[in-house]
Protein backbone atom coordinates (compact mmCIF):
# COMPACT_ATOMS: atom_id res chain seq x y z
CA UNK A 1 0.00 0.00 0.00
CA UNK A 2 1.47 3.35 -1.01
CA UNK A 3 1.92 5.74 1.89
CA UNK A 4 1.63 9.48 1.90
CA UNK A 5 4.87 10.43 3.64
CA UNK A 6 3.71 13.76 5.05
CA UNK A 7 0.48 12.21 6.32
CA UNK A 8 2.47 9.35 7.82
CA UNK A 9 4.97 11.63 9.55
CA UNK A 10 5.22 10.68 13.21
CA UNK A 11 3.11 7.53 12.77
CA UNK A 12 6.02 5.05 12.99
CA UNK A 13 7.15 6.69 16.22
CA UNK A 14 3.64 6.48 17.65
CA UNK A 15 3.25 2.81 16.65
CA UNK A 16 6.67 1.83 17.97
CA UNK A 17 6.17 3.59 21.30
CA UNK A 18 2.68 2.09 21.70
CA UNK A 19 3.81 -1.45 20.94
CA UNK A 20 6.92 -1.22 23.08
CA UNK A 21 4.95 0.20 26.01
CA UNK A 22 3.31 -3.24 26.30
CA UNK A 23 6.46 -5.38 26.16
CA UNK A 24 10.04 -5.35 25.01
CA UNK A 25 10.69 -6.59 21.48
CA UNK A 26 13.50 -6.88 18.96
CA UNK A 27 13.24 -5.38 15.49
CA UNK A 28 11.70 -8.30 13.64
CA UNK A 29 9.11 -8.90 16.38
CA UNK A 30 8.23 -5.22 16.24
CA UNK A 31 7.82 -5.30 12.45
CA UNK A 32 5.55 -8.34 12.72
CA UNK A 33 3.56 -6.65 15.49
CA UNK A 34 3.07 -3.55 13.32
CA UNK A 35 1.92 -5.68 10.40
CA UNK A 36 -0.50 -7.67 12.55
CA UNK A 37 -1.94 -4.93 14.73
CA UNK A 38 -2.53 -2.60 11.77
CA UNK A 39 -3.83 -5.51 9.66
CA UNK A 40 -1.15 -4.56 7.13
CA UNK A 41 -2.81 -1.18 6.60
CA UNK A 42 0.55 0.37 7.37
CA UNK A 43 3.45 -1.11 5.47
CA UNK A 44 6.84 0.22 6.38
CA UNK A 45 10.06 -0.80 4.69
CA UNK A 46 11.00 -2.95 7.65
CA UNK A 47 14.68 -2.00 7.52
CA UNK A 48 13.66 1.63 7.98
CA UNK A 49 12.51 0.75 11.50
CA UNK A 50 16.08 0.52 12.76
CA UNK A 51 17.22 4.10 12.19
CA UNK A 52 13.94 5.19 13.80
CA UNK A 53 14.60 2.92 16.78
CA UNK A 54 18.19 4.17 17.12
CA UNK A 55 17.03 7.79 16.95
CA UNK A 56 14.37 7.18 19.61
CA UNK A 57 16.97 5.50 21.78
CA UNK A 58 19.23 8.54 21.33
CA UNK A 59 16.43 10.80 22.47
CA UNK A 60 15.87 8.67 25.57
CA UNK A 61 12.46 7.31 24.53
CA UNK A 62 13.73 3.73 24.31
CA UNK A 63 16.27 1.63 26.13
CA UNK A 64 17.96 -1.49 24.82
CA UNK A 65 19.46 -4.66 26.13
CA UNK A 66 21.18 -7.50 24.33
CA UNK A 67 20.02 -11.05 24.77
CA UNK A 68 21.34 -14.17 23.09
CA UNK A 69 18.49 -16.32 21.84
CA UNK A 70 19.19 -19.56 19.94
CA UNK A 71 22.80 -18.53 19.39
CA UNK A 72 21.88 -15.16 17.91
CA UNK A 73 22.35 -11.88 19.76
CA UNK A 74 19.17 -9.81 19.70
CA UNK A 75 18.81 -6.18 20.63
CA UNK A 76 15.60 -5.83 22.62
CA UNK A 77 13.94 -2.42 22.77
CA UNK A 78 11.71 -1.23 25.59
CA UNK A 79 9.94 2.02 26.36
CA UNK A 80 11.34 4.38 29.02
CA UNK A 81 9.29 6.73 31.27
CA UNK A 82 10.26 9.55 28.88
CA UNK A 83 9.05 7.38 25.99
CA UNK A 84 5.71 6.82 27.73
CA UNK A 85 5.27 10.56 28.18
CA UNK A 86 6.09 11.03 24.50
CA UNK A 87 3.53 8.34 23.65
CA UNK A 88 0.84 10.25 25.58
CA UNK A 89 1.65 13.44 23.68
CA UNK A 90 1.64 11.72 20.30
CA UNK A 91 -1.58 9.81 21.08
CA UNK A 92 -3.40 13.00 22.04
CA UNK A 93 -2.15 14.73 18.92
CA UNK A 94 -3.17 11.79 16.74
CA UNK A 95 -6.67 11.60 18.27
CA UNK A 96 -7.12 15.34 17.78
CA UNK A 97 -6.16 15.09 14.10
CA UNK A 98 -8.12 11.87 13.49
CA UNK A 99 -11.17 13.42 15.22
CA UNK A 100 -10.93 16.47 13.00
CA UNK A 101 -10.73 14.34 9.85
CA UNK A 102 -13.67 12.25 11.07
CA UNK A 103 -15.76 15.39 11.49
CA UNK A 104 -14.90 16.48 7.95
CA UNK A 105 -15.72 13.07 6.49
CA UNK A 106 -18.99 12.85 8.41
CA UNK A 107 -20.04 16.25 7.12
CA UNK A 108 -19.72 15.33 3.42
CA UNK B 1 31.06 -6.32 7.24
CA UNK B 2 33.17 -6.96 4.16
CA UNK B 3 31.72 -9.52 1.79
CA UNK B 4 28.39 -9.69 3.61
CA UNK B 5 24.95 -8.96 2.18
CA UNK B 6 25.08 -5.45 3.62
CA UNK B 7 28.75 -4.68 2.90
CA UNK B 8 27.84 -1.90 0.45
CA UNK B 9 25.39 -0.35 2.91
CA UNK B 10 27.96 -0.53 5.70
CA UNK B 11 30.54 1.34 3.62
CA UNK B 12 28.00 3.98 2.55
CA UNK B 13 26.95 4.64 6.11
CA UNK B 14 30.52 4.94 7.34
CA UNK B 15 31.35 7.36 4.54
CA UNK B 16 28.26 9.37 5.52
CA UNK B 17 29.67 9.86 9.02
CA UNK B 18 27.81 7.18 10.95
CA UNK B 19 30.10 5.78 13.64
CA UNK B 20 31.57 2.31 12.97
CA UNK B 21 29.99 1.04 16.19
CA UNK B 22 26.50 2.13 15.18
CA UNK B 23 26.99 0.78 11.66
CA UNK B 24 28.03 -2.59 13.09
CA UNK B 25 24.91 -2.72 15.24
CA UNK B 26 22.60 -1.64 12.42
CA UNK B 27 24.07 -4.20 10.05
CA UNK B 28 23.84 -6.96 12.64
CA UNK B 29 20.17 -6.07 13.29
CA UNK B 30 19.41 -5.99 9.57
CA UNK B 31 21.11 -9.34 9.02
CA UNK B 32 19.12 -10.92 11.85
CA UNK B 33 15.92 -9.38 10.47
CA UNK B 34 16.72 -10.66 7.00
CA UNK B 35 17.29 -14.19 8.30
CA UNK B 36 14.00 -14.05 10.23
CA UNK B 37 12.15 -12.93 7.11
CA UNK B 38 13.72 -15.70 5.03
CA UNK B 39 12.63 -18.25 7.66
CA UNK B 40 9.12 -16.74 7.62
CA UNK B 41 8.85 -17.02 3.83
CA UNK B 42 10.30 -20.53 3.85
CA UNK B 43 7.43 -21.56 6.13
CA UNK B 44 4.98 -20.48 3.43
CA UNK B 45 6.58 -22.99 1.03
CA UNK B 46 8.80 -20.65 -1.00
CA UNK B 47 12.24 -21.83 -2.11
CA UNK B 48 15.37 -20.42 -0.48
CA UNK B 49 16.06 -18.11 -3.46
CA UNK B 50 12.46 -16.84 -3.57
CA UNK B 51 12.44 -16.36 0.19
CA UNK B 52 15.64 -14.32 0.04
CA UNK B 53 14.24 -12.19 -2.76
CA UNK B 54 11.00 -11.55 -0.84
CA UNK B 55 12.94 -10.81 2.34
CA UNK B 56 15.12 -8.28 0.52
CA UNK B 57 11.98 -6.56 -0.83
CA UNK B 58 10.36 -6.47 2.59
CA UNK B 59 13.48 -5.06 4.23
CA UNK B 60 13.99 -2.29 1.64
CA UNK B 61 16.62 -1.55 -0.99
CA UNK B 62 20.12 -0.45 -0.08
CA UNK B 63 19.28 3.09 -1.26
CA UNK B 64 16.18 3.29 0.94
CA UNK B 65 18.02 1.90 3.96
CA UNK B 66 21.00 4.20 3.49
CA UNK B 67 18.81 7.28 3.04
CA UNK B 68 16.72 6.44 6.10
CA UNK B 69 19.85 6.46 8.25
CA UNK B 70 21.64 9.38 6.61
CA UNK B 71 18.49 11.52 6.86
CA UNK B 72 18.86 11.45 10.65
CA UNK B 73 21.74 13.77 11.58
CA UNK B 74 21.50 12.67 15.22
CA UNK B 75 22.85 9.26 14.16
CA UNK B 76 26.07 10.76 12.83
CA UNK B 77 29.15 10.45 14.97
CA UNK B 78 30.60 13.43 16.82
CA UNK B 79 33.77 13.05 14.76
CA UNK B 80 31.78 14.08 11.68
CA UNK B 81 30.44 17.17 13.43
CA UNK B 82 33.78 18.22 14.93
CA UNK B 83 36.52 16.61 12.80
CA UNK B 84 39.03 19.31 13.79
CA UNK B 85 38.58 18.31 17.43
CA UNK B 86 38.70 14.55 16.85
CA UNK B 87 41.58 14.34 14.39
CA UNK B 88 43.72 17.39 15.21
CA UNK B 89 43.15 18.89 18.67
CA UNK B 90 42.67 15.71 20.73
CA UNK B 91 45.66 13.87 19.19
CA UNK B 92 47.73 17.01 19.78
CA UNK B 93 46.61 17.10 23.43
CA UNK B 94 47.51 13.43 23.77
CA UNK B 95 51.15 14.43 23.39
CA UNK B 96 51.49 16.18 26.81
CA UNK B 97 49.27 13.47 28.30
CA UNK B 98 51.74 10.83 27.08
CA UNK B 99 54.61 12.80 28.58
CA UNK B 100 52.84 12.94 31.94
CA UNK B 101 52.15 9.18 31.78
CA UNK B 102 55.80 8.53 30.92
CA UNK B 103 56.87 10.51 33.97
CA UNK B 104 54.35 8.75 36.17
CA UNK B 105 55.59 5.40 34.84
CA UNK B 106 59.21 6.34 35.61
CA UNK B 107 58.30 7.35 39.17
CA UNK B 108 56.20 4.19 39.70
CA UNK B 109 58.94 1.89 38.38
CA UNK B 110 61.51 3.61 40.54
CA UNK B 111 59.27 3.34 43.62
CA UNK B 112 58.57 -0.32 42.92
CA UNK B 113 62.26 -1.06 42.40
CA UNK B 114 63.29 0.66 45.64
CA UNK B 115 60.49 -0.48 47.95
CA UNK B 116 59.60 -3.90 46.58
CA UNK B 117 62.73 -5.15 44.82
CA UNK B 118 65.10 -3.53 47.30
CA UNK B 119 67.11 -1.70 44.65
CA UNK B 120 70.20 0.13 45.87
CA UNK B 121 72.47 2.64 44.11
CA UNK B 122 75.03 -0.17 43.65
CA UNK B 123 72.45 -2.57 42.22
CA UNK B 124 69.95 -0.42 40.31
CA UNK B 125 68.59 -3.31 38.24
CA UNK B 126 66.74 -2.25 35.09
CA UNK B 127 65.93 1.28 36.33
CA UNK B 128 68.60 3.20 34.34
CA UNK B 129 67.69 1.25 31.22
CA UNK B 130 63.95 1.92 31.75
CA UNK B 131 64.67 5.64 32.20
CA UNK B 132 66.46 5.69 28.85
CA UNK B 133 63.61 3.80 27.20
CA UNK B 134 61.00 6.23 28.60
CA UNK B 135 63.08 9.18 27.43
CA UNK B 136 63.29 7.68 23.94
CA UNK B 137 59.54 7.08 24.04
CA UNK B 138 58.77 10.69 25.00
CA UNK B 139 61.12 12.09 22.37
CA UNK B 140 60.58 9.80 19.40
CA UNK B 141 57.63 7.47 19.86
CA UNK B 142 54.99 9.65 21.56
CA UNK B 143 54.58 12.01 18.54
CA UNK B 144 54.27 8.99 16.25
CA UNK B 145 51.66 7.40 18.52
CA UNK B 146 49.64 10.64 18.57
CA UNK B 147 49.83 11.12 14.79
CA UNK B 148 49.13 7.45 14.14
CA UNK B 149 46.06 7.67 16.40
CA UNK B 150 44.73 10.66 14.43
CA UNK B 151 45.27 8.86 11.11
CA UNK B 152 43.94 5.50 12.30
CA UNK B 153 40.69 6.95 13.62
CA UNK B 154 40.25 9.17 10.56
CA UNK B 155 40.57 6.09 8.35
CA UNK B 156 38.23 4.09 10.57
CA UNK B 157 35.61 6.85 10.52
CA UNK B 158 36.12 7.43 6.78
CA UNK B 159 36.83 11.08 7.56
CA UNK B 160 38.49 13.56 5.20
CA UNK B 161 42.29 13.47 5.21
CA UNK B 162 42.50 17.21 5.92
CA UNK B 163 42.30 17.24 9.72
CA UNK B 164 44.52 14.22 10.44
CA UNK B 165 47.02 15.83 8.07
CA UNK B 166 46.88 19.14 9.95
CA UNK B 167 46.97 17.31 13.30
CA UNK B 168 49.97 15.18 12.30
CA UNK B 169 51.94 18.20 11.12
CA UNK B 170 51.24 20.07 14.37
CA UNK B 171 52.12 16.97 16.41
CA UNK B 172 55.35 16.46 14.46
CA UNK B 173 56.39 20.10 15.02
CA UNK B 174 55.43 20.13 18.71
CA UNK B 175 57.00 16.71 19.28
CA UNK B 176 60.25 17.74 17.59
CA UNK B 177 60.55 20.81 19.83
CA UNK B 178 60.08 18.76 22.97
CA UNK B 179 63.03 18.02 25.17
CA UNK B 180 62.39 15.20 27.64
CA UNK B 181 64.80 13.89 30.22
CA UNK B 182 64.44 10.88 32.52
CA UNK B 183 67.53 10.33 34.64
CA UNK B 184 68.47 7.99 37.39
CA UNK B 185 71.38 8.92 39.61
CA UNK B 186 73.10 6.71 42.18
CA UNK B 187 72.61 9.19 45.03
CA UNK B 188 72.68 7.68 48.52
CA UNK B 189 70.93 6.06 50.25
CA UNK B 190 68.42 4.70 47.67
CA UNK B 191 69.25 6.39 44.40
CA UNK B 192 67.23 9.21 42.86
CA UNK B 193 65.21 9.79 39.75
CA UNK B 194 64.57 13.06 37.97
CA UNK B 195 62.30 13.75 35.04
CA UNK B 196 61.73 16.90 33.08
CA UNK B 197 59.93 18.07 29.96
CA UNK B 198 60.68 21.28 28.16
CA UNK B 199 60.01 22.97 24.82
CA UNK B 200 62.60 24.71 22.69
CA UNK B 201 60.45 26.94 20.55
CA UNK B 202 61.08 28.23 17.97
CA UNK B 203 64.17 26.20 17.21
CA UNK B 204 64.99 25.40 13.64
CA UNK B 205 67.86 23.08 12.87
CA UNK B 206 68.71 19.81 11.17
CA UNK B 207 67.94 17.75 14.29
CA UNK B 208 64.48 19.32 14.64
CA UNK B 209 63.83 18.95 10.92
CA UNK B 210 64.84 15.30 11.06
CA UNK B 211 62.43 14.62 13.94
CA UNK B 212 59.57 16.40 12.16
CA UNK B 213 60.24 14.49 8.95
CA UNK B 214 60.59 11.16 10.72
CA UNK B 215 57.14 11.48 12.31
CA UNK B 216 55.51 12.74 9.12
CA UNK B 217 57.06 10.17 6.79
CA UNK B 218 56.51 7.24 9.16
CA UNK B 219 52.85 8.02 9.77
CA UNK B 220 51.53 10.09 6.89
CA UNK B 221 53.08 8.15 4.01
CA UNK B 222 51.24 4.88 4.80
CA UNK B 223 48.07 6.80 5.73
CA UNK B 224 47.95 8.72 2.44
CA UNK B 225 48.84 5.58 0.48
CA UNK B 226 45.96 3.65 2.10
CA UNK B 227 43.56 6.56 1.49
CA UNK B 228 44.55 6.75 -2.15
CA UNK B 229 44.10 3.01 -2.61
CA UNK B 230 40.68 3.15 -0.89
CA UNK B 231 39.48 6.00 -3.08
CA UNK B 232 40.62 4.10 -6.19
CA UNK B 233 38.77 0.98 -5.00
CA UNK B 234 35.57 2.95 -4.33
CA UNK B 235 35.74 4.53 -7.80
CA UNK B 236 36.27 1.23 -9.60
Amino acid sequence: MAQNSSLMSGVPELLVLRLLSAREMYGYQLAVAIRETTREAISLGEGVLYPALHAMENRGFLKTRRRTVSGRTRVYYASTPKGRRRLNELSQEWRRIAGGVEWVLAGI
Amino acid sequence: MPGGRFAGLSERLRRAGISPRRVRRLISELEAHFDDLVAEFRLTGLSQAESESQAANRLGTEDVLAESVIARPELRSWTRRWPWLAFAVLPLLSLPVQFVFSMAAAVAIFGFSVHTLGMTPLHPGPVPWICEALQAYALWIAPMVAAAGACYFAARYRASALWPLVGSILIAILGAHTNASFQWSPALPKGAISAGIGFRFPDIGPAIGFRVLLTLVTILAPFLWVRRRESRCSLS
